[in-house]
């Protein structure tokens, strides 16, 4: 098990506390591509900013890749998300005023590595997208389905553990959500994880499991092929 | 990870995200220029007043003054008020005679006269002096020496031509003068120095312009009688020479029709009170340029930690995007509070150069030949001060934006689609 969800819950509080996630248990196989899905407001978010480190969770266990994700101060939980995690977003998130080289790159600025190391294995994931002859363009200059393969390089400069993909296809035209979900496949048959969060139905057709997620529990298993 | 001033591609960091919005950049970075040019600026600009304006004291012994008589304001001994009168030599010889503390007494003597060298011929400033004038405003002697005791002494016709003068007459060479007998108002005088003025300032027009003669001879050659047009001396170490003023005005009062009680029969310019007076200018400018400038410099601080406060807000999507890939809350600190410091650096050393280039302008405009520059001048750690005191309030003006920009969560941040 590379993720391991026990009992989880989370609640934001307000004057009417909100119960997003009732005691989640979910443990998803290294190499696994699977998808979350669930209605806007199901928790599917709130789950996935979990499993991403980028929120907390009240009480339950979360072990990510053998190390349990709890109480951790800003900089373990930086640390982790850069060594552990790649993230892909609806909106790219790309930082406009950088290339698409240096955009793959900064993950590794903040890991200490220099730059010119930094930059040749930058385009050997742009070049692994087929991106190579835009690694010098600003993401402005690139299409929808170009930023996101930039993005999707930018996550694995770092090879981490799990890829945490957030409505990845949302900003896409059908080709070009084909086009990046293709990635997505490729990727995982060389064995990475990728876990994807939709709404689309398409989307999840597309991977091998289907997580279903309403009213803030999982719905009872359905595996598919 | 290593210090993060060391790591030169923190640097370029800094300066692909400075470069990006170029008006925005230049904008603060101007605040700083001016701030620190500013402050540069007054700073010189303070020195080189003083400078400039004690140069018209330069030459002169700090606690002169000079006495010079008026009209009477009160009605004594039958005569009306509003009388004029004149010091006699006299009056000077009694005054030097009851009081020990004067060090150095000369009266003066002024007229004016054609001056005349073989077929060139001038005017000028004729002035007689004792040999004691000439330590109570040391002049620049070009060629010769001074008038002297033994010329008082012996009735002697030379006299000590102004540079000006003696220019006039026998060309740039001072020493073509030596030992040359001039025609002052029809009376030959055998030249034995020249000289000209060391500051601004002069007693009765400038030493350049003007020919001296010993007293006696002066006072006899012309038919003076035994009247003076001015006292100057210099009090002795430990007195001013507002002690010996009641002293003059006995005597002075005793000699001639003046009630004891009349303040305004004689006037005395006291050099020692202008010296304090300057002074006091001094400390006031000095202040003025603290005051504007301590103005300016918080203007320029304030002006950084608004733009860096614009900043952080508005890259607030950037650094979420940054904390989820993985930097930490230091990296972030860093980032802010390194280009905080670098805007200052580069924008403050600019602003040191234009200072220094304006003073340089200053200091040529304000240059006099034979004289020491004005000093319009920034010493090395002046700037180096202004510098310091920049870094550390813009570094510091950067801190409360950094610290809000370190709080900034990678979810909220990229919440705003």
């Amino acid at each position: 098990m590379i993720i391991q969800l026990t009992d989880i819950n989370k609640t934001y509080p307000g004057a009417v506390p909100l119960h997003v996630l009732k005691d989640i248990n979910l443990g998803i196989e290294k190499g696994e591509l699977c998808s979350i899905m669930g209605a806007s407001g199901s928790g599917k978010s709130t789950l996935l900013n979990i499993l991403g480190i980028l929120d907390t969770y009240d009480t339950g266990e979360y072990v990510l890749d053998g190390t349990l994700i709890r109480n951790l101060s800003e900089n373990r939980a930086a640390e982790l998300r850069n060594r552990l995690i790649g993230f892909v977003f609806q909106s790219f998130n790309l930082i406009g005023y950088k290339n698409a080289l240096e955009n793959v790159a900064l993950p590794l600025f903040y890991r200490g590595i220099g730059r010119r190391r930094r930059n040749a294995m930058a385009m050997e994931q742009l070049e692994r997208m087929g991106l190579a002859d835009r690694a010098h363009h600003l993401p402005g200059e690139l299409s929808g389905g170009q930023k996101q393969r930039v993005a999707i390089a930018r996550a694995l400069i770092t090879r981490p553990s799990i890829i945490l993909a957030d409505e990845p296809t949302g900003a896409l035209d059908s080709h070009t959500s084909r086009e990046v979900m293709r990635v997505f496949r490729d990727l995982n048959a060389e064995g990475m994880t990728i876990v994807i969060v939709t709404h689309d139905p398409k989307v999840g057709e597309q991977t091998n499991r289907v997580i279903r997620i309403s009213d803030g529990r999982i719905e009872p298993v359905e595996q598919d092929a | 990870m290593t210090l993060a001033i060391f790591d030169l591609d923190n640097w370029r960091e800094i300066g692909a995200t400075l470069a990006r919005n170029k008006t925005r950049t230049f904008l603060t970075a101007f605040g700083i220029f001016w701030g620190t040019a500013m402050l540069a600026m007054l700073h010189g600009g303070a020195t080189g007043l003083a400078g400039t304006m004690s140069r018209n004291f330069e030459g002169f012994a700090t606690n002169l003054a000079a006495i010079v008589p008026g009209e009477t304001s009160m009605a004594y001994k039958g005569f009306n008020k509003g009388m004029s009168w004149s010091l006699t030599v006299d009056d000077i010889d009694r005054v030097c005679r009851l009081t020990d503390k004067i060090d150095l007494a000369s009266p003066l003597i002024s007229r004016y006269g054609n001056m005349a060298f073989g077929t060139k011929t001038t005017t000028g400033r004729i002035g007689g002096v004792a040999p004691d004038f000439w330590r109570i405003q040391e002049v620049t002697l070009h060629a010769g020496r001074t008038l002297n005791d033994g010329d008082e002494r012996h009735n002697s016709k030379v006299t000590l031509l102004g540079k000006n003068l003696s220019d006039e007459l026998f060309g740039p060479d001072p020493q073509q003068a030596i030992g040359k007998y001039v025609s002052i108002n029809g009376l030959y005088y055998k030249c034995v120095g020249v000289a000209s003025q060391k500051g601004e300032g002069s007693i009765m027009g400038r030493v350049d312009d003007s020919a001296y003669l010993p007293l006696n001879p002066m006072r006899v050659a012309y038919n003076m009688g035994n009247k003076v047009d001015i006292f100057v001396f210099t009090a002795r170490d430990g007195c001013t020479p507002k002690e010996i003023l009641p002293v003059i005005k006995r005597v002075v009062s005793a000699a001639h029709p003046i009630h004891p009680d009349d303040e305004k029969a004689l006037w005395m310019v006291d050099i020692s009170e202008m010296f304090e007076m300057v002074g006091n200018i001094f400390t006031g400018i000095d202040l003025l340029a603290l005051f504007v400038g301590a103005g300016t410099l918080m203007a320029g601080v304030i002006g950084v930690g608004n733009i860096m406060w614009i900043i952080v807000r508005e890259r607030t999507r950037e650094i979420g995007i940054r904390r989820a890939i993985g930097a930490k809350p230091r990296d972030i600190i860093v980032q802010i509070l390194s280009e905080s410091s670098a805007l200052t650096v580069v924008a403050g050393t600019a602003g040191i150069s234009f200072a220094c280039m304006v003073l340089y302008l200053a200091e040529a405009m304000t240059a006099v030949p034979g004289h020491a520059p004005a000093g319009f001048q920034l010493t090395f750690s002046a700037a180096l001060w202004i510098l310091a005191v920049f870094l550390l309030l813009g570094t510091a003006a950067g801190l409360i934006p950094a610290l809000k920009a370190m709080k900034i969560k990678p979810v909220e941040a990229m919440k705003d689609k």
